[in-house]
């Protein structure tokens, strides 16, 4: 065992696991879905939720100033 | 703010993550599981940390949601950490250890690139997105690998029955996260019913561990009969 072999395994582990997280993920975008793995507490609010009517909770990415948000230039 | 019974939920998990603490620390398993048993101890220190600041802020407030993300991530990466201490117990007869440790480096490595190459074009807030991303994209390197972990141990016919137990549970414990996120996506109606079961899967680590560590002792074997035999 070299650690060219361990190299190309490790690739290959995360070849697998980007491709499982994309057939699990389905048709949605994986950021609207959270996995979240450690412990008990409740979950808050996923800041990428986009899908659903209930109300978007404020993002923590989008906090300076209360001035309204112009047009992403990517759409 | 949450419910009476997911205080409830999260209150027995935080209980059985310290019950593991015990059983290990009774058995004197805490040096040989150092890994799996530092992943527990700041699991029970983030869930208090959580809940002071869930107490203080809410649940929607940005200091619970940043505390939250953050600490996942590092939990993330401790459980991956520990996954790969199973790893070199499982290949430590054969003398692989040094390429596992190698492996488990580069694997983390590689995943942060990938995570910060998929978020740095697309976010303002980089470190952020970054942990998010590379939280989430662990955890399914870490269901890979206990897949992998899983195939070895019948491969070698492992027969330390407390390791079997510890690796196989964490297996049952990722594929239940796993499934309950492909029914979220395939659901999305029913996201909250989904979001309501994570903390009660998250029970599930701590009670297999503890019931590893309080019942099975270090010396007990497992007949290779019992063993699924792949040729």
């Amino acid at each position: 065992m070299s650690k060219k072999i361990t190299v190309v395994a490790a690739l290959l582990v995360l070849v697998g696991a980007m491709g499982l997280k994309t057939v699990v993920a389905g048709d949605n975008n994986s950021s609207d879905v959270t996995v979240m793995a450690n412990g008990g507490a409740p979950t808050p609010p996923s800041p990428w939720k986009r899908n659903g009517g209930a109300p978007t909770p404020p993002s923590p990415w989008k906090k300076n100033g209360g001035a309204p948000t112009p047009p992403s230039p990517w759409k | 703010m949450p419910g009476p019974l997911q205080y409830f939920i999260w209150f027995s998990c935080t209980l059985l993550e310290v019950a593991v603490l015990v059983c290990a620390y009774r058995r004197q398993a805490i040096r040989q599981y150092f890994l799996l048993n530092l992943y527990i101890s700041c699991e029970v220190v983030a869930s208090v940390a959580r809940f002071e600041i869930l107490h203080h802020y809410g649940l929607l407030s940005f200091n619970y949601v940043y505390f939250y993300y953050y600490s996942d991530a590092l939990l993330t990466i401790l459980l991956f950490l520990a996954l790969s201490s199973l790893f070199s117990q499982v290949f430590g007869e054969l003398n692989a250890g040094r390429y596992v440790q190698f492996g488990a480096l580069f694997l983390l490595s590689a995943t942060a690139l990938f995570s910060f190459a998929v978020v740095q074009q697309s976010s303002a807030k980089l470190l952020s997105h970054f942990v998010f991303e590379l939280s989430q994209n662990l955890y399914f390197v870490g269901v890979v690998l206990t897949y992998i972990l899983w195939a070895a141990i019948l491969k070698l016919r492992e027969t330390r029955t407390r390791l079997i137990q510890i690796v196989l549970s964490l297996g049952i414990y990722f594929s239940l996260y796993a499934a309950n996120y492909a029914l979220r996506n395939l659901y999305p109606s029913m996201e909250s019913v989904f979001n309501s079961l994570n903390p009660l899967i998250g029970c599930f680590l701590p009670f297999a561990w503890a019931y590893a560590f309080w019942r099975i002792p270090d010396e007990a074997r497992l007949e290779p009969s019992r063993l699924a035999v792949i040729r």
